[in-house]
């Protein structure tokens, strides 16, 4: 049941720490509206992913390796291109905050407002289907016993749980802590979800040095156990990975990284002489 | 156009879906994953899909892999099957030799045996 439960709580966490910060985002930028529709393209990629799972599951037809593997690899893509765009609108938004009105400071015009929903819609439909066969492949077994349903189902609420946690404490930071850590927090899980991708394509054959490791910590870290899950679950970085992986990790942790922190320091430095038309939008 | 590119990702996930899923009449291999063993009903098969039912009876998650006969390159893989769990694993396979893997605890390079698709 605990093998289970954590399985549940690894897939969980990431969609509920990036939610938890799509909401949080929302709220704090004064785009309160916005949220009925972030909710709706959650629900959206539940109810596939769920319906999807349970054809895949019950049906006649599975879905082949190759397939589930290109599903997986492009919605990470797209996943980590919209989640690099937020992280440096965050940072432009810091920067526009200090100087504007409330109102005016909406960065996230009607495109913005689309890229939050699209960007809550794929943080969760990024490991939705696998989740959904997992927990399906669980009710399926409830024959021979409720325990991996019920620990896989927990796993899943406590991660949740964790996203709510989260939020609430996004709630009581400073405008400019939020932007800070929010947009460092999001440049880690995308790094972790690049470097997953390019292990996936390493395992598809498309890339290659599957073999080529950079480390193996497996035997103090155990795969599976309490501390690799939230790793794993958080971060998205495993106890075995390839040169690649590791190289492709840190190149974009230091390049988005100099970005952020540069557009961050002029936020925090000299009073820029205009918003730039790009970020602000003239109404 | 808001509704429309919302709508753009799940046809695409719905279009690739269809593309990959294996027609009726492919075969069924059983595997059965244990802490320390691995157990497939059969060692050979003949082309096409090949669906493996792997049930784990360890007390440990495992994964289980069809590896080329040079045991690096992933053929097909499915993870996270948790104690208690079923899990199934669509391949198209071509002719040739193979390796079947458990991997009881998701580490190493799992319990190996030959596996030969027939043309």
């Amino acid at each position: 049941m605990f093998g289970n439960f954590l399985i549940g709580l690894r897939e969980g966490l990431e969609a509920a720490i990036v939610v938890s910060i799509i909401v949080g985002y929302a709220v704090r930028t004064g785009r309160r509206e916005l949220l009925p529709r972030i909710w709706a393209g959650v629900g959206l990629a539940i109810g596939l992913s769920v319906t999807l799972g349970a054809i895949l599951t019950f049906g006649s037809r599975g879905l082949s390796f190759q397939a589930q593997e290109a599903i997986g690899g492009i919605l990470s893509i797209l996943a980590v291109a919209l989640v690099t765009t937020m992280i440096l609108w965050m940072a432009a938004n810091a920067r526009t905050l200090r100087h504007r009105l409330h109102n005016e400071v909406d960065v996230a015009t009607d495109r913005g407002g689309l890229a939050l929903v699209l960007m809550a819609f794929l943080a969760v439909a990024r490991e939705g289907l696998e989740t959904a066969l997992f927990l399906w492949s669980a009710v399926q077994a409830a024959g021979g016993g409720w325990a991996p349903v019920i620990g896989a189902a927990a796993g899943l609420a406590v991660a949740v749980g964790i996203g709510r946690l989260l939020y609430a404490g996004t709630l009581r930071m400073n405008l400019s802590t939020f932007f800070t850590w929010t947009g460092a927090a999001l440049i880690l899980v995308a790094a972790g979800v690049l470097a997953y991708g390019v292990h996936d394509l390493q395992e598809a054959g498309l890339l290659p040095g599957l073999d080529n490791l950079a480390f193996d910590v497996s035997s103090v870290l155990v795969p599976g156990g309490v501390l690799a899950t939230l790793i794993k679950g958080t971060l998205n970085l495993s106890p075995t990975m390839t040169w690649l992986e590791v190289t492709v990790w840190t190149v974009y942790v230091a390049t988005v990284g100099f970005f952020f922190h540069r557009t961050l320091r002029r936020a925090n430095g000299r009073e820029p002489a205009q918003v730039p038309a790009a970020v602000g939008g003239h109404r | 156009m808001r509704r429309l590119a919302l709508l753009a990702v799940p046809v695409m996930l719905a279009g690739a879906g269809c593309t990959g899923t294996s027609g009726a009449g492919g075969q069924d291999i059983q595997v059965t994953s244990r802490d320390d063993a691995c157990e497939v009903s059969t060692a050979q098969a003949s082309s096409g899909s090949l669906t493996f039912s792997v049930k784990n009876s360890g007390t440990k998650p495992t994964e289980f892999y069809l590896l080329a006969d040079d045991g690096q390159r992933i053929v097909g893989e499915v993870e996270d099957i948790g104690p208690g769990l079923t899990r199934d694993l669509v391949v198209d396979a071509a002719p040739g030799d193979y390796l079947t893997s458990c991997k009881p605890g998701m580490t190493g390079d799992g319990i190996r045996a030959e596996f030969t698709v027939t043309g």
